[in-house]
């Protein structure tokens, strides 16, 4: 059984229009999965699904065994999957790091040595341990993002799911953030990337394309990069090293279709 | 990059600043008790609670003209209530034109108690930051929870307005620029030309609050705020061995004060005694 | 109107010496009238500082340098403040912080009614009508709508609108492209390069994203610990890659690929846009196709 089981699942938030329509996926340990679609496609639905702040309309979501459609579940499934948004200023509750990381332990009732302790881990997990007594407010972006994914990794959950977390960070932060992914993936946490930045896409084990509610493409970031036409009907763009390497192809060079990295071009490049 | 800071608190390692803000707010209470307590027409007991507040700033490390300035925002209020006295105090008799040596006394006890309660109210807040403040408030509210008063989501609210105060100065200030590039003039015209040039910012910061009070909901229960009917508390605070010097000395304070009294009540008994 | 600066200098928080931050250490530059500029460095390198001087929503401190804006001379206390603000129109990063009236007509229009307050009504809609319309928007279909129901892209349309109505010669943009997905930010740049052919002289931009400004900017100056490293065409800038890296910037993709190709001993000497790069490529491998 997968970690997350998305069983066709449908959201609407009025009759006439549905968010999401039978869409189904799964996610195992340690794996990374992109969601990637236009405004208006779903995704951040989808992410708010994937932790109970909406209930699927139809369908089921099955987290390590927890089920959406179990009334008393929602809490269980919450502690295993969480969730980071856009704005890291609207997800920090407290005016000292260590306080605001301490939110969700307290939350749980967990006793006071262990949230010490809780505090400690989650914070180096995101590398921020010499901020601890600090307060948020004179972070960068990219800093209170991190502290805003230790509030959540104090939780232990098994899933983090990303709603676009680094859209409002300058290219510094999305390095810094980049790199705790990397680092959370190794030590088995899966994560869930709703983003509109292709070259995050690129970097997952999986692709999810969304348009208007439905999957409408999904695979492996090199297939998926891959199918061009398809893309651009869905109103998404390549990868700058992609649009780069299909002008060129264009032209009448002999460069691969899969190019998705600044690599994957020089690679190619070198074998003109 | 910009500091922005709000509140008076004034950072700085000292026997004042380590208080526990629990006690740092009962002392300063119990100082406005004896401020309080001091009767009429007797200097004395003023001079003893302004003795008090000097040594607190001596030990604080707070510059005494920061303790001062406090009373700038009031001189209004004071003014007021003093020419109040001063002129309208009929009782005692007339020392000049209108004014009578009671109302003169008068006048001089009311200045004397506010601006001693303003310089032990900013004393408090020049020593301790509004995040220990809420935490104190939320301490000494602590046993309201046996009366189902919700002491938690009391201080949960305190400590998310605290959070969000800066930011929300930041977003103003953004906003201000933008409708200044596009015009907006915030400073001429009449009073009621200024409040109507507000609006272009009210409206997009309150939108904006809105909108941030939904993401942090959100944001909330994804922490899963209510998860569980049992709310520990990681922040703990401890007392030590300055807060019962502190206790001390104000306790010190209000006894003299009370004793003061007393002594006067029997020396003017003992006049009256005298007299007749 | 050109910009010129001359040794710009700006201290936040100068009063209190424990909390002071310069940043603005000496700043001198001319953004000649035509120039699609790009502003560019990592946060708190001071080019929001700086930007924000050019239409004195920061006003030049005492000693701190020369500011001239067309005749506007900035560092002078009666600087005609209003009247430079109508040609140097000013777009933030976030469309929420500029939007606030009842619909979109009379948001797009408050421009107008503060800078020229006389302006007769028909002249203000037709005006308004003709700001909508060069940013994309339909004037009968939005007009009275409110700006809070508008998607994010048009939202944002509404705002460039609201500040173009005023006829500015300078525009300048302040991270106008972030949060964008890649489809909206390639539209709101056309926008803006339409604008610039047909309608403001000079635009200002500020931004981290470099494959933008090596694709759009004519020039552009690299800001770092508020100063000016460099100033010149994105080709220029983007060839020094010592430069760029000291700056904590990355190179746009077409540079860095040039930059590699270049190390292999291949010419591929380019403009930096992706046309420029993959024209080089085709020219250096001998591969034919139409130039783009």
């Amino acid at each position: 059984m997968a970690l997350l089981e998305v069983k066709n699942v449908s959201y609407s938030y009025d009759k006439a229009t549905r968010a999401l329509k039978g869409v189904t996926f799964n996610v195992e340990e340690g794996e990374f999965v992109a969601v990637i679609g236009h405004n208006g496609s779903g995704k951040s639905t989808l992410a708010k699904l994937l932790n109970g702040i909406y209930k699927p309309s139809a369908g089921e979501i099955i987290v390590d065994g927890f089920s959406s459609a179990d009334k008393n579940s929602v809490f269980e499934i919450r502690k295993r999957v969480g969730m980071v948004f856009q704005n890291p200023d609207n997800q920090l509750v407290a005016s000292i790091v260590e306080d605001d990381i301490a939110f969700g332990p307290e939350n749980l009732g967990i006793p006071r040595e262990e949230i010490g302790k809780r505090i400690d881990f989650a914070l180096k997990a995101v590398g921020m341990e010499e901020f601890r007594k600090s307060s948020p407010t004179h972070l960068s972006g990219g800093q209170k993002q991190r502290i805003a994914i230790a509030g959540v990794l104090a939780l232990k959950p098994k899933i983090l799911v990303l709603d676009e977390s680094t859209a409002m960070l300058d290219p510094q932060g999305r390095k810094e953030i980049a790199e705790v992914v990397e680092t959370l993936r190794k030590s088995g946490v899966a994560v869930i990337a709703v983003t509109h930045y292709m070259d995050e896409a690129v970097k997952a084990d999986k692709v999810l394309v969304l348009d208007r509610g439905v999957i409408a493409l999904s695979g492996a970031p090199k297939q998926v990069f891959s199918q061009k036409t398809a893309l651009d009907k869905l109103g998404l763009e390549l990868p700058l090293s992609g649009i780069i390497a299909d002008k060129l192809r264009a032209r009448g060079a002999n460069i691969p279709d899969d190019i998705i990295s600044e690599e994957d071009l020089l690679g190619a490049l070198w074998k003109l | 990059m910009k500091d922005i800071s709000f509140g008076s608190y004034f950072p700085a390692e000292s026997f004042v600043h380590k208080m526990d803000a629990r006690v740092k707010i009962l002392v300063a209470i119990a100082y406005m008790v004896a401020v309080f307590l001091v009767s009429a027409f007797h200097f004395l007991g003023f001079a003893a609670c302004l003795l008090f507040v000097i040594i607190a700033t001596a030990i604080s490390k707070v510059p005494f003209m920061r303790v001062l300035s406090g009373i700038k925002t009031i001189i209004f209020f004071v003014t007021f209530s003093a020419v109040l006295q001063l002129f309208f105090n009929k009782q005692g008799t007339v020392v000049w034109w209108v004014i009578t040596d009671v109302g003169l006394i008068n006048a001089g006890f009311i200045v004397a108690r506010i601006v001693l309660i303003v310089l032990g109210a900013s004393l408090l807040t020049l020593t301790t930051s509004p995040v220990e403040l809420a935490d104190g408030i939320e301490g000494l509210l602590y046993p309201l929870k046996w009366i189902k008063f919700p002491v938690h989501e009391f201080a949960l609210i305190m400590s998310i307005a605290l959070r969000f105060i800066p930011t929300l100065i930041e977003e103003t200030d953004r906003i201000i620029k933008a409708q200044k590039a596009r015009g907006a003039d915030f400073e001429s015209g009449n009073v009621f030309k200024r409040a109507k040039a507000l609006i272009p910012v009210l409206i997009p910061l309150l939108i904006g609050s809105f909108r941030r009070a939904d993401e942090l909901a959100d944001a909330m229960d994804s922490r899963c705020y209510a998860c569980s009917k049992t709310r520990t508390r990681y922040k703990k605070m401890k007392l030590s061995f300055r807060d019962l010097f502190g206790v001390l000395f104000v306790a010190g304070l209000i006894v003299g004060i009370v004793f003061l009294n007393k002594f006067y009540l029997l020396q003017g008994l003992a006049q009256i005694a005298g007299a007749l | 109107m050109e910009v010129v600066a001359k040794n710009l200098t700006f201290t936040y928080s100068a009063k209190t010496k424990s909390l002071a931050f310069k940043a603005l250490n000496g700043v001198s530059v001319r953004i000649a009238e035509g120039e699609f500029f790009g502003i560019i460095g990592k946060t708190g390198s001071g080019k929001s500082t700086f930007v924000q001087h050019i239409n004195g929503l920061i006003k030049v401190q005492k000693g701190g340098g020369a500011l001239f804006v067309g005749n506007h001379d900035l560092a002078d206390k009666k600087c005609d403040y209003k009247s430079l603000r109508a040609k140097v129109g000013m777009m933030f990063q976030y469309p929420e912080h500029q939007l606030f009236a009842e619909t979109v007509e009379s948001d797009v229009a408050f421009a107008i009614k503060n800078f020229a307050p006389n302006t007769p009504t028909e002249e203000i809609n037709a005006r308004v009508k003709y700001a909508m319309e060069l940013v994309g928007l339909d004037y009968n279909a939005l007009k009275d709508k409110s700006p809070f129901d508008l998607s994010g892209g048009q939202k944002r349309r509404v705002a460039i609108a609201g500040v173009i109505v005023a006829k500015p010669e300078i525009l300048v943009l302040d991270e106008p492209a972030a949060g964008l997905d890649p489809k909206g930010k390639r539209e709101f740049l056309e926008l803006l390069n339409k604008l610039h052919k047909d309608f403001v002289k000079t635009i200002i931009i500020v931004s981290h994203d470099m494959n933008l400004v090596s694709e759009y900017c004519t020039g552009a100056a690299v800001f770092s610990d508020g100063k000016i490293l460099a100033v010149g065409a994105p080709k220029e800038i983007f060839s020094d890659k010592d430069l760029i890296e000291k700056s904590g910037l990355d190179l746009p993709l077409t540079a860095y690929l040039t930059a590699k190709l270049r190390e292999k001993g291949v010419n591929a000497d380019n403009d930096c846009t992706v046309d420029g790069f993959v024209d080089s490529v085709c020219r250096a491998f001998n591969i034919g196709g139409k130039e783009l």
